[in-house]
């Protein structure tokens, strides 16, 4: 594939400004969604995007790109499904291929209790307005035909939950068609610049201290993903995240043999075949916490061969590379968004290892509450005070590992 | 558990054979591993055993002795050729080392020990041009390896080009061995010659048997002078040679008939196994990564040496010296008595420093860029040419990451390292300090400041079976109906 499947330009690369109405810190996908949507849905344009390396050169590039909305909870099912209708039409509001590809997202159950599950799983979704089906073992093997779906092996497939909107996007694409945007509304993307602190006198956030100097801020977004925790530290802030290697692998590139995206909980992995014809595996999160972005093999290897019992085809294919990404857990693997005790400081973080669905969701609702100074109904019941409250929502069954 | 052996020497050159021999001679248990089907790294290779070479000491300097040290390391420590690594763990006091035996049929192999010691090399650092990807177009390492290794003169008529001292064993070797060699065309210029580091380093004999050798065979030395296109249709039948000016633009050309060209402009370390295990790099002032080392060549990470070229491009002789220094010191910090060697070390620092001053002799120049097309393939795995590099730059691309990543550029089957180099210099970085260039990206890795192309983590050093990375290599057998013997026999796997 040549660029020219891209636009003509893509962004500037200004110096920081003195002053902004709203920084924004992180350059992923969710810090840069923000950033169009503050600029396209509010108007706000006084803002800059901080990112202490190159945009989107976190976990927006090192996901797996599976891309979904048939969670557990109504709080959860309403916030991803806004974020996958908004995937149904950003290649036209971006005015950008993102190669956005709904092929169907199969869950595998492998036990009674996972049967049990998935169906309560689908009966829920379906209440709640999202598409979903189960599918019986000849049904899921119908709809994937090269999956080993036979008794005889370690994790047999008893069933599977499919959710046809789900499917895969190009996750660069989805970044660059952001900031492209933001860019073009007139927000500052400053990449190459680290915040290392906070100026905050009198309970409230003044500016950011960053490589390149200080800069002011009447509202600062935190949208780190896995460094959140560090960060808001600086500001004198705890937060419940706690921070996980997460692995993935791509291989040489094959002829199309995959059809789906397929996904499983118990196995921890979840394989999709990407446009180029690699294969993309997640493998599940590493038990440690750690910032080291490498994970350790043994974890990949479990996985790994159970994945070969469910596709014995892959058996030969060779890995050119695998890698990891720190992601950000909350305690009940949901995501935290909303205001924090320090005023005009925003958090918008924990989405572990499944915000690369959420990234329109998230930006729209994050720059709906950095607008307006009050979480978006979307968005009210992952605020930070649940954890006093007792209000989770606790997405463990859907979210774990998987996505 | 206890680690199956005190060392593991990842590289059978020089330096590793220095090094595994060292460590056990001073008693410790060592195991060495080397991709290649018989020890010898670059400069040692040698024809595999099957092959009946008349004179090979004719090939190489110091043969005889490489050879002894090979024999006694025989007796005295494990030596696994054949063997690619493609991982290493460190996990507390043990580093855990992932191989891959054997040519089509690979079965996986593990390997613990309580050190590591890498001296894995170099490997050739290509610049494109139009014509590059022709069949016939080799670069002087393959050359060297396919005349050595399989005592095969690749062609008949023979340009050799590029930049750096080791054109002319290249040259000599295949003049030697039969070929007509047209010309060395050093794109440096000649004085580089007269200054030729290797009379600073007492290679004397040396550098005057390589140039002896060259007059025998009529081969001309042209400085300032660069292959800047090959041509043929299917096979190289021409190159175009240029008259450079001081930054490598061309000012006057012409053709000369050949089927063969060796063409490369120094070499890139092997750096993928130090970069997984997180060692510190350092960039030299003329762009080119090593890994940094103390005076026991040892290297930022606890319990992993390195030795070689690993360290730094600086022959085959630093190496010897490298690894013996690095046997020593694994030996001393794993309690053997091991006396100083002052002797030793202060050859290692001379010979290293000049190596940094041969590094600085032959550096590469910006005009290379103006030899390229629009349609000159920039990256031969994916076949990128370079129109859709300049794109990328177009787009607002500002580091050779983006540039990937819009371009595809890197990321095939070779990982960048052909390619890496010329990307980071396209996208308008110098190559160390465009610093994470690569890594990030879909299976990208660590940005990791002051490093270049070479530097991004790479979890896996070679291209890996899903089968073999879930250790399940070998067919099960087809499971039958239940309580067949084929399912008895398989071992329960449930944990
Ligand atoms: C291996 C893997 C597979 C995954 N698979 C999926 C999947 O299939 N589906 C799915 O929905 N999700 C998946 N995820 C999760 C998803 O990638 C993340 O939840 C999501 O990308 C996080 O949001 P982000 O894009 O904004 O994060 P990031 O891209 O990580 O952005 C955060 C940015 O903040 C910057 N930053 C941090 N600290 C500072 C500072 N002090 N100053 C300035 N900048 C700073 C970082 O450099 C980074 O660029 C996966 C994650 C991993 C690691
Ligand atoms: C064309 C050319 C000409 C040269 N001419 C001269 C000369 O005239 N004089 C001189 O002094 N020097 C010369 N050199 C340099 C000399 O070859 C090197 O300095 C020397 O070989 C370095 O030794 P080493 O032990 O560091 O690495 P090498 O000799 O390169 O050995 C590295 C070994 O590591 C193995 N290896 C690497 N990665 C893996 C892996 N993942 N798994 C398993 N095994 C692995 C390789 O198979 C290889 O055998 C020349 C080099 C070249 C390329």
């Amino acid at each position: 594939m040549s660029a020219r499947a891209h636009p003509d330009f893509l962004w500037r690369n200004p110096d920081p400004r003195p002053s902004y109405d709203v920084v924004i810190v992180g350059g992923g996908g969710h810090g840069l969604a923000t950033a169009y949507y503050l600029a396209e849905n509010h108007g706000i344009t006084d803002v800059a995007v901080l990112e202490k390396g190159w945009l989107a050169g976190g976990n927006m590039a090192r996901n797996t790109t599976v891309i979904r909305s048939n969670y557990l909870w109504d709080e959860s099912a309403a916030i991803y499904e806004h974020s996958l209708k908004l995937w149904e039409g950003l290649s036209a509001e971006l005015d950008y291929d993102l190669m956005f590809s709904q092929r169907g997202v199969l869950n595998l159950a492998h036990s009674l209790h996972d049967v049990r599950e998935g169906r309560r799983r689908v009966n829920a979704n379906v209440l709640n307005g999202v598409d979903a089906e189960w599918l019986d073992a000849d049904e899921a093997r119908a709809f994937c035909p090269i999956l080993e779906v036979g008794g005889h092996t370690r994790h047999p497939v008893l069933g599977a939950t499919l959710q046809r909107r789900g499917g895969i996007a190009k996750h660069d694409h989805v970044a660059w068609g952001y900031a492209r945007g933001a860019d073009a509304l007139g927000v500052d993307l400053i990449q190459g610049c680290e915040v290392t602190g906070f100026e905050i006198t009198g309970g409230r956030v003044r500016a950011v201290l960053t490589s390149l100097g200080r800069i002011a801020a009447g509202t600062v977004a935190l949208a780190a993903a896995g460094h959140t925790s560090v960060l808001a530290a600086r500001a004198g802030l705890r937060l419940p995240l706690q921070s996980h290697p997460l692995q993935a692998l791509v291989s040489e590139l094959l002829e199309p043999v995959l059809n789906c995206v397929v996904m499983s909980n118990a196995v921890h992995v979840y394989v999709s075949q990407a446009h180029k014809g690699e294969l993309v595996m997640g493998a599940g999160i590493d038990p440690y916490t750690s910032y080291g972005q490498r994970g350790s093999f043994h974890v990949i290897e479990e996985q790994m061969s159970a994945a070969l019992e469910l596709f014995p085809i892959f058996k030969r294919v060779r890995v050119v590379r695998t890698w990891a990404g720190i992601v950000d857990v909350s305690p009940d693997a949901s995501p935290i968004i909303g205001t924090t005790p320090v005023d005009g400081l925003l958090v918008n973080a924990g989405w572990g290892t499944g915000g690369f669905k959420a990234t329109p969701g998230s930006g729209w609702v994050y720059a709906d509450t950095i607008a307006s100074g009050r979480p978006h109904p979307l968005a009210e019941p992952f605020g930070l005070e649940r954890f006093t409250t007792g209000a989770l929502i606790d997405e463990h069954g859907a979210a774990a590992v998987a996505h | 558990m206890t680690p199956d052996y005190d060392l593991a020497v990842i590289g059978g050159g020089p330096a590793g054979v220095a090094g595994a021999l060292t460590a056990a001679l001073a008693g410790l248990g060592v195991v060495l591993i080397d991709a290649a089907p018989r020890l010898g790294g670059q400069y040692f290779r040698r024809p595999a055993p099957g092959f009946r070479a008349g004179r090979p000491g004719a090939l190489h300097h110091g043969l005889d002795r490489f050879t002894r040290q090979c024999e006694d390391l025989a007796g005295r420590a494990d030596v696994l050729t054949g063997h690619r690594v493609w991982t290493v763990e460190r996990d507390g006091g043990a580093v855990t080392v992932r191989c891959l035996a054997g040519d089509r049929e690979e079965r996986p192999r593990t390997v613990t020990a309580r050190r590591l010691l890498i001296a894995a090399g170099a490997h050739d650092r290509p610049l494109p041009f139009p014509g590059w990807d022709l069949p016939g177009v080799l670069t002087p390492g393959a050359a060297q390896a396919l005349l050595k290794g399989d005592l095969v003169v690749a062609g008949r008529r023979v340009v050799v080009a590029g930049t750096g001292p080791f054109l002319l064993p290249v040259a000599a070797g295949l003049a030697a061995a039969g070929a007509h060699v047209l010309g060395v065309h050093e794109a440096g210029g000649r004085t580089g010659l007269a200054r030729h580091p290797f009379l600073a380093a007492g290679k004397l004999a040396e550098a005057f048997g390589y140039g002896a050798r060259l007059a025998r065979h009529r081969v001309p030395y042209r400085g300032r002078q660069a292959v800047v296109e090959a041509h043929g249709d299917g096979a190289l039948t021409h190159v175009t040679i240029a008259d450079l000016d001081r930054d490598w633009n061309p000012v006057a050309t012409r053709t000369v008939a050949c089927d063969t060209l060796a063409c490369g402009y120094g070499f890139v370390a092997q750096l993928d196994l130090p970069v997984q295990l997180g060692c510190a790099l350092r960039a030299d002032p003329y762009g080119d990564l090593a890994v940094t080392v103390d005076a026991g060549m040892r290297t930022s990470v606890p319990g992993v040496y390195a030795a070689g070229e690993t360290t730094g491009v600086g022959g085959a002789v630093l190496a010897e010296a490298e690894g013996r220094l690095a046997g020593r010191a694994v030996a001393a910090d794993l309690g053997r008595r091991v006396p100083p060697d002052p002797v030793l070390s202060r050859r290692r620092d001379r010979l290293a420093a000049f190596a940094r001053a041969l590094g600085e002799a032959y550096p590469v120049r910006p005009g290379w860029r103006g030899w390229l097309r629009d349609d000159t393939p920039v990256c031969r795995c994916e076949e990128v040419p370079l129109a859709a590099v300049r794109e990328a730059l177009e787009l607002g691309a500002t580091d050779a990451r983006s540039v990937k990543l819009l371009s595809r550029a890197g990321m095939g089957w070779c990982q960048g390292r052909m390619c890496g180099y010329a990307v980071s210099c396209l996208a308008g970085g110098s190559p160390a300090g465009d610093a994470r260039a690569g890594a990030g990206g879909q299976g990208g890795g660590e940005a990791r400041p002051g490093a270049g192309p070479a530097a991004f983590h790479r979890p896996i050093a070679q291209p890996v079976r899903l089968g073999d990375l879930a250790g399940t290599a070998a067919e099960p057998p087809r499971p039958g109906p239940p309580g067949t013997p084929a399912e008895v026999s398989h071992p329960p796997t449930e944990g």
